[in-house]
C-alpha cells in the first residue's frame, strides 16, 4: 500500500489546487493510498512508524527536503521504499538530484517504480540523503586521526552523498550515492562565481569524520540543524528509494 | 597516466583533490587518483596516480602508481611506473622509479634509482 505522507506546510490554501490535481493523476495511475497529514500534533516519526506496522508497501514524501530528511530518519534500515513528490521549486534539490523535476514528473516516476539502493550519511544519530555543511572558519576537520586539514581561506565545507545538480565539480570528479563513501568537498571563497573555479575547490573520498566547531552548526539536507562535535559516517544501501531516469549518477 | 599507452586512465576519475588554500597534515592514504595544488605535511601514499601541480608544496615522502610533478617536493619520491618532471618542478629527495622524463628548468637535488632494469634482471631467474 502506498502512503503520502503530507508535509504540514501543505495544510496552506494556496496548495488546495496543487494537491487536487495531484490525487487526481495519482487516481488515474491506479497509485492511490492513505494521505496522512502532518501537522503540529502529529510528527514524521510517529506517522512512518505506524504505517510501517500497517504494512506499508511504499512512503511517499509529499514536500521539500525537510520532509524527506525527516521521513529517512524513520525509514532507514527499513525495506520499504521511499517515493518522493516535490512541491514548489525550492528545496527540492534532493528531488532534482534524484531526476523528479516536479510533481507532475514525480506521478509518473512513480508509476515507473525504478528502484535505486541508496547509502546514507549518518551525523551522529541522524541520518541524512544529500549532504551536511557547514562553515569552514575555525572548522577543526578530522580525518580518523590520520591525518588533518586546514584551510587559509574562507569558504564552506560540505559532506556529500548524493551531489546538487547546480554544484559544479572538476570534470574528472564524479560523486555516487551507492558507493560507500561520502565526499567531503572544501570549497573556498575568492570568486565571485562560488563552486565554479575548480582550482579552489579540494574533494576528499571518507568513509569516517570528525567535525569540530566551537561556534557554527552543521546543517542536514540544507533543513536540519545540527550541534558539533558530529561523527559522520555512511550507512552502506540502507535506503530504497524510486528514482526517475534523469537521476545525476 | 601520462603517457600515450595509458591514455584512457589519463581520463579516469580523480578520488582526491587537495585544492591551494588546503595544506593536509598527517599521514594520507589514498587508493586512487590524487591531485596535489595545496600543501602536504607528513606521508602520501597511494596506488593511483599523483599529480602535483605547479603551486603545490609537498614536504612528504611520496608514494604512487605514476605520478606527474609540477610542483615542490622536499622528499623522497617512489613510484612504480612512469615519472613525469616538468619545467616548474623543484625536487629535493631521492627518486625510485621504472620510468623517468626530466623536462628541462626542472631542479632536482637527490640520487636517482631506476628499479625497471634491476626486477628485469632478477625475473629469469626466478623462472628458474
Amino acid at each position: 500500500m502506498n502512503i503520502f505522507i503530507y508535509d504540514s506546510f501543505l495544510n496552506q490554501k494556496k496548495y488546495d489546487r496543487l494537491l487536487a490535481r495531484l490525487e487526481t493523476r495519482i487516481t488515474d495511475l491506479g497509485l492511490n493510498g492513505k494521505i496522512s497529514r502532518l501537522g503540529p500534533t502529529r510528527n514524521v516519526q510517529e506517522a512512518v512508524n505506524n504505517e510501517l506496522k500497517r504494512g506499508a508497501k511504499t512512503i511517499v514524501s509529499v514536500g521539500n527536503d525537510k520532509t524527506i530528511n525527516q521521513i529517512i530518519n524513520a525509514l532507514a534500515g527499513s525495506q520499504v521504499s521511499l517515493g518522493i513528490v516535490p512541491i514548489g521549486q525550492a528545496n527540492n534539490d534532493i528531488a532534482k538530484s534524484l531526476g523528479i523535476e516536479s510533481a507532475e514528473a514525480a506521478c509518473d516516476i512513480l508509476s515507473a517504480r525504478l528502484l535505486a539502493k541508496l547509502d546514507l550519511g549518518l551525523a551522529n544519530q541522524t541520518y541524512f540523503l544529500s549532504n551536511v555543511s557547514i562553515n569552514n572558519q575555525g572548522t577543526v576537520i578530522d580525518m580518523n586521526k590520520s591525518y588533518t586539514i586546514e584551510t587559509a581561506e574562507k569558504g564552506l565545507i560540505y559532506i556529500f552523498n548524493l551531489i546538487h545538480q547546480q554544484i559544479k565539480l572538476p570534470p574528472k570528479v564524479k560523486i555516487m550515492p551507492n558507493d560507500g563513501f561520502l565526499e567531503l568537498v572544501i570549497s573556498t571563497y575568492g570568486h565571485k562565481s562560488f563552486f565554479t573555479k575548480q582550482d579552489h575547490q579540494s574533494i576528499f573520498k571518507i568513509k569516517k569524520i570528525t567535525i569540530h566547531n566551537l561556534k557554527a552548526q552543521l546543517l542536514l539536507d540544507g533543513s536540519i540543524a545540527l550541534a558539533v562535535p558530529a561523527v559522520i559516517t555512511v550507512a552502506p544501501k540502507c535506503l530504497n528509494v524510486i528514482v526517475g531516469k534523469n537521476k545525476n549518477f | 597516466m601520462f603517457n600515450k599507452q595509458n591514455q584512457g586512465e589519463a581520463l579516469g576519475e580523480f578520488e582526491t583533490i587537495i585544492g591551494p588554500s588546503v595544506k593536509v597534515k598527517g599521514d594520507f592514504n589514498g587508493q586512487g587518483n590524487i591531485i596535489v595544488e595545496g600543501e602536504v605535511q607528513g606521508n602520501l601514499k597511494t596506488n593511483g596516480n599523483l599529480e602535483v601541480g605547479e603551486k603545490a608544496k609537498i614536504t612528504a615522502n611520496v608514494e604512487a602508481k605514476e605520478a606527474k610533478i609540477g610542483g615542490e617536493v622536499a622528499g623522497n619520491l617512489k613510484i612504480k611506473g612512469f615519472l613525469e618532471i616538468t619545467a616548474t618542478a623543484k625536487i629535493f629527495g631521492d627518486l625510485e622509479t621504472a620510468s623517468l622524463s626530466i623536462e628541462r628548468g626542472a631542479v632536482f637535488n637527490g640520487k636517482c634509482l631506476m628499479t625497471a632494469g634491476q626486477t628485469e634482471i632478477k625475473k629469469p631467474s626466478q623462472e628458474k
